[in-house]
């Protein structure tokens, strides 16, 4: 089994609720995602929120992307800042609310400004980025290039394949910085071929860096325990108004996390059942 | 070609227009006649018109006042379209929209008061008539702007004032064409009428009133076609240049 350990709270959400038109969709949101590490490697996070269609998904993911305010409980991030403690030291992170901009974001569709070209797209993202001025176009030609993307550079989003937006919006939210990358259901219509690609794309980016936390919104359960190392199962408690998270599953204890062959496991087939029943 | 939502091809489609206008003159020529003169009469009328000198200057007259008029217009419109997504401007913005309701009748002469010239009085009442519409499909495209496209200037860490830019200014600049080219027939519809309340400048508008007034059908209905090709000429025009200018409004 893979050596590793939980260390600070990256992301944390408290007592969330949020209702429409006096409806409670989401209850008592609570859960929070930690710097995994792992000696002698660089190693981000992949976390999965699952769920069945209509429980509230893409709300829990419209709050945590902050593009969204929940009625009541909060969503802090560790944010990477040098601050200085009551005694003179220096702490260089400091815990404060989610706010748009804090978290890249890909939407279901991939969205992308119609009217800028894949290269303008992502030079406005990565002069977003203090930590890549005068090398934006370095920048762009890497991730480009490492995307297989760099062919449709001067194309217009609508000129661009599906897989090709998808991995545009992925660089444009990666240029734009941060630790955070949250994705709405990147596996829904694709095919096994361009599915394992995706896979393989979303561990290359969370391989990136050690606090780059990919955050995947799916109801596509084997995919997301493939390449999760931890899932939270959104549902419905008897009785009960409103969606909230019912069970965490540390894929890590299971060792189920980092493996490349995981779905020839038994563990993972009975892992998949498992997160079934739960829904 | 005789079944809901059979689709043709261009050439095709060309033929069926070429065919139509053909049948359609032909009728006309035949059951003509009267008062209402045929084609050959009108085509007659048109050649004199357009070997007279006078024709020309008219013409150039009104095509410079409606370039002005359209000119000012867009301005207005965008000022006030850009604006509107500030509250403390909206009403203003929507109130213009309304004003399409109402009529020029009667309020020629506050226009004439407010006016140093013919020439003013003109360009104020082409705008009076041009403004509203222009700006109720701005501010339209404006209110059907995707959700979307404000949430990824969010994600991407835009201020609302970057937004603004990004997603109204240059995100809706080729709609500005497509508003204008929608509405140039109102501003092109106007001409003739506000030509007729100050005819010592000429145009368009003057010579069709002098023509009317004496009967002279031919001629009249040979400045309507004049009228006719030019605005389809520069709807034409329009959309090529907002093609050329915008190339992602191809696909």
């Amino acid at each position: 089994m893979t050596t590793y350990s939980k260390k600070e709270v990256l992301l944390r959400v408290e007592d969330v609720s949020l209702s429409y038109d006096r409806v409670c969709i989401l209850r008592d949101i609570r859960f929070s995602i930690r710097d995994i590490v792992r000696p002698g490697l660089q190693q981000g996070q992949v976390v999965s929120l699952v769920g069945r269609s209509g429980i509230g998904k893409t709300q829990l993911f419209r709050l945590l992307s902050g593009l969204q305010r929940p009625d009541s409980g909060r969503i802090a991030i560790r944010e990477r800042l040098p601050v200085e403690k009551g005694d003179g030291s220096i702490e260089l992170y400091r815990e404060r609310m989610v706010q748009p901009g804090d978290m890249g974001v890909i939407f279901q569709n991939y969205y992308q400004f119609g009217w800028r070209t894949v290269r303008q797209s992502l030079l406005l993202a990565a002069r977003r980025n203090k930590a890549l001025t005068g090398k934006e176009e370095d920048a762009i030609r890497q991730y480009t290039r490492r995307f297989d993307v760099e062919d449709v550079l001067y194309r217009y989003p609508a000129q661009l394949s599906g897989g090709q937006q998808q991995r545009v919006s992925i660089i444009q939210q990666l240029l734009k910085g941060g630790d955070f990358l949250l994705l709405d259901e990147p596996f829904s219509g694709l095919d096994v071929c361009v599915l394992d690609k995706v896979v393989e794309l979303l561990i290359q980016v969370s391989l990136s860096d050690e606090l780059k936390t990919l955050i995947i919104v799916s109801h596509d359960i084997a995919t997301a325990v493939a390449i999760s190392d931890t899932v939270f199962i959104l549902g419905r408690e008897a009785g009960l108004e409103g969606s909230t998270i019912v069970r965490e599953i540390d894929l890590m204890e299971r060792g189920l996390a980092w493996q490349k062959g995981v779905r020839e496991e038994k563990v993972f087939a009975e892992t998949v059942r498992e997160i079934k029943e739960c829904l | 070609m005789f079944k809901p939502f059979e689709k043709i091809k261009h050439r095709t489609f060309l033929i069926l227009v070429g065919s139509q206008v053909a049948v359609a003159l032909l009728l006309w020529q035949v059951a003509g006649g009267g008062l209402i003169p045929p084609p050959s009469k009108v085509l007659e009328a048109l050649g004199q018109l357009l070997t007279t000198g006078l024709f020309m200057d008219n013409l150039l007259t009104s095509l410079l006042l409606t370039g002005k008029a359209l000119f000012y217009s867009v301005l207005i419109t965008l000022l006030f379209g850009y604006a509107s997504v500030i509250p403390l401007f909206r009403p203003a913005a929507l109130f213009l929209v309304k004003c399409r309701y109402l009529t020029l009748t009667g309020l020629i002469f506050v226009f004439t008061l407010l006016s140093k010239d013919g020439g003013q009085l003109k360009l104020s009442l082409l705008l009076f008539g041009i403004v509203p519409f222009l700006t109720t499909s701005f501010l339209s495209i404006i209110l059907h702007t995707p959700n979307q496209e404000y949430e990824l200037c969010q994600t991407l860490g835009y201020s609302r004032w970057e937004s603004l830019y990004e997603v109204i200014i240059v995100g809706k600049a080729d709609q500005v064409f497509e508003v204008v080219r929608q509405n140039f027939a109102i501003a092109w519809m106007m001409i003739t009428m506000v030509e007729g309340l100050n005819m010592s400048e000429g145009g368009i508008g003057a010579l069709m009133i002098k023509y009317n007034k004496y009967n002279d059908l031919p001629h009249v209905l040979a400045l309507q076609s004049v009228i006719l090709g030019l605005g389809l000429g520069f709807d034409y025009l329009l959309g090529v240049l907002r093609h050329w200018l915008f190339p992602y409004t191809k696909h």
